[in-house]
């Protein structure tokens, strides 16, 4: 196969799923940076308060489902920690350097594994106690520690989910077309992910 | 809080006769409806605070050496300075306070998340059939015309008093409590309670503080969510300005 020709890095499937966790964590966390700082002007964007609770209830429970739907494709090869992932990380990830060069990767890079890790476990704390608060499926008990964890792992999410969005579009040029077409030229598949291309057999 | 003329409920249960007038004058003023009462072999009823129950008197039965000792406490919100409910509050103005220093609500604007009942020190706060909050709001549309609140007004033995607080302050320690409950804690309360014993003794906390977790959200949790955020997209810009985007070229240099 020629350098040039386009491989497929992302299904309809995947691409149309990441658009969902993206629109709905953006109506999350647009929502809650509301809810906690009583951003009056946010809340009229959505019609007030009160309908701005509802909406960041089922957008989150958009998320929650769309998050459930990643495990499938992200997990396994995430839980697959490998030596070169360590050296990858030895290097940080060749980010702090012009010259560095990384070892080479499978189908997501070590950070791009880490990173999903940390925001599926965040994601499925928020998600949990979210719904508690939401449902208050036990009377009193567990809403305060509901409360307590929404907000710490609200407060990872949105340093973690930026740091994401700039390593797959400015930092890395190229990437950010795997969410639209789901494809990347060949030879940038080699240069990024050399593992995944020779398992893959392009 | 800043306020400097802050109102507040003097309640003395040294000089309550728990004839419960104050709970049929918050109901009368606030239009709440009556609950049917249950025989639970005490004249306390009803037993707890409900959505249509703003204040009530609690009835202790305390043994003594030769008979019963009758303590009667009216049981309300604390109006308090720093208020755990207000704090947790994720709707704007749903919680609100007035000049007097009260803790007042607006229904229309309660999103119905039900937070205020876990931030409260005091276990105050109950919600209606809609979901929305229902608590004692010192009778705020009355006071801010200069009137008494209900229960103050009815109360026949001056056991609930109203006035500036500095000033129910010190009649309390004139007629001989040396300490005042709610005097400092959660920066006043705007209801001080005459206990001639131990605050526990008439059902309340020796130290009263909003839950730790609402403390530690409040003051943590919260700056970090918008420190992290923008730490995160100012780092974005430096490293994009430092050390740029990866260049498909210079990986092949390297190589």
């Amino acid at each position: 196969m020629s350098n040039n020709a386009m491989v497929r890095k992302a299904s309809s499937f995947e691409i149309v799923n990441h658009w969902a966790l993206a629109v709905s964590f953006f109506v999350l966390a647009v929502s809650g940076y509301a809810f906690l700082f009583h951003l009056e002007g946010v809340g009229s964007v959505f019609g007030g308060f009160n309908q701005m609770r509802a909406v960041h209830n089922w957008a989150g429970v958009v998320f929650a489902v769309s998050l459930f739907l990643t495990i499938f494709h992200y997990l396994p090869v995430s839980l697959h920690f490998t030596s070169d992932d360590a050296a990858w990380f030895g290097k940080a990830g060749g980010y702090f350097s012009k010259r560095a060069a990384v070892p080479p990767q499978d189908e997501l890079n070590a950070g791009q594994k880490l990173y999903y890790l940390v925001v599926l476990a965040a994601g499925v704390v928020i998600s949990a106690s979210g719904i508690v608060i939401w449902l208050r499926p036990w009377a009193k008990s567990g809403i305060l520690l509901s409360h307590l964890l929404h907000n710490i792992s609200f407060d990872l999410m949105v340093i973690a989910i930026p740091a994401h969005i700039y390593l797959a579009t400015l930092a890395n040029p190229g990437t950010f077309r795997i969410m639209v077409y789901g494809t990347v030229p060949l030879s940038w598949a080699k240069k990024r992910h050399a593992k995944w291309v020779q398992r893959m057999g392009f | 809080m800043t306020t400097t003329n802050r109102k507040a409920l003097l309640i003395s249960p040294e000089l309550c006769i728990g004839c419960r007038g104050c709970q049929t004058a918050c109901k009368a003023w606030n239009q709440l409806p009556g609950t049917k009462t249950v025989n639970r072999g005490t004249v306390e009823n009803p037993p707890d605070l409900t959505p249509q129950l703003y204040n009530r008197i609690r009835y202790v039965e305390m043994p003594s050496e030769t008979s019963v000792r009758w303590l009667f406490v009216n049981q309300r919100c604390m109006h308090c300075g720093d208020a755990g409910c207000m704090k947790i509050c994720p709707a704007p103005g749903a919680l609100y306070r007035t000049k007097e220093g009260a803790v007042a609500f607006d229904k229309d604007k309660c999103i119905g998340c039900k937070l205020c009942v876990e931030g409260c020190p005091f276990d105050v706060p109950r919600y209606d059939e809609k979901g929305k909050i229902a608590k004692c709001h010192l009778c705020f549309d009355r006071i801010a015309y200069g009137l008494l609140p209900a229960c103050a007004k009815t109360c026949p033995t001056g056991a609930i008093r109203y006035g500036e607080r500095d000033a129910l302050v010190e009649m309390a320690k004139k007629a001989g409590y040396q300490k005042v409950y709610g005097e400092m804690d959660l920066e006043g309360l705007g209801a001080i309670y005459a206990f001639r014993d131990a605050p526990k003794i008439y059902g309340y906390a020796e130290k009263p503080g909003i839950p730790e977790s609402v403390v530690f959200w409040h003051k943590v949790l919260k700056p970090l969510s918008y420190i992290g955020l923008g730490g995160v997209v100012a780092a974005s810009l430096i490293h994009y300005v430092a050390f740029g985007p990866k260049k498909d070229e210079e990986v092949k240099k390297d190589e």
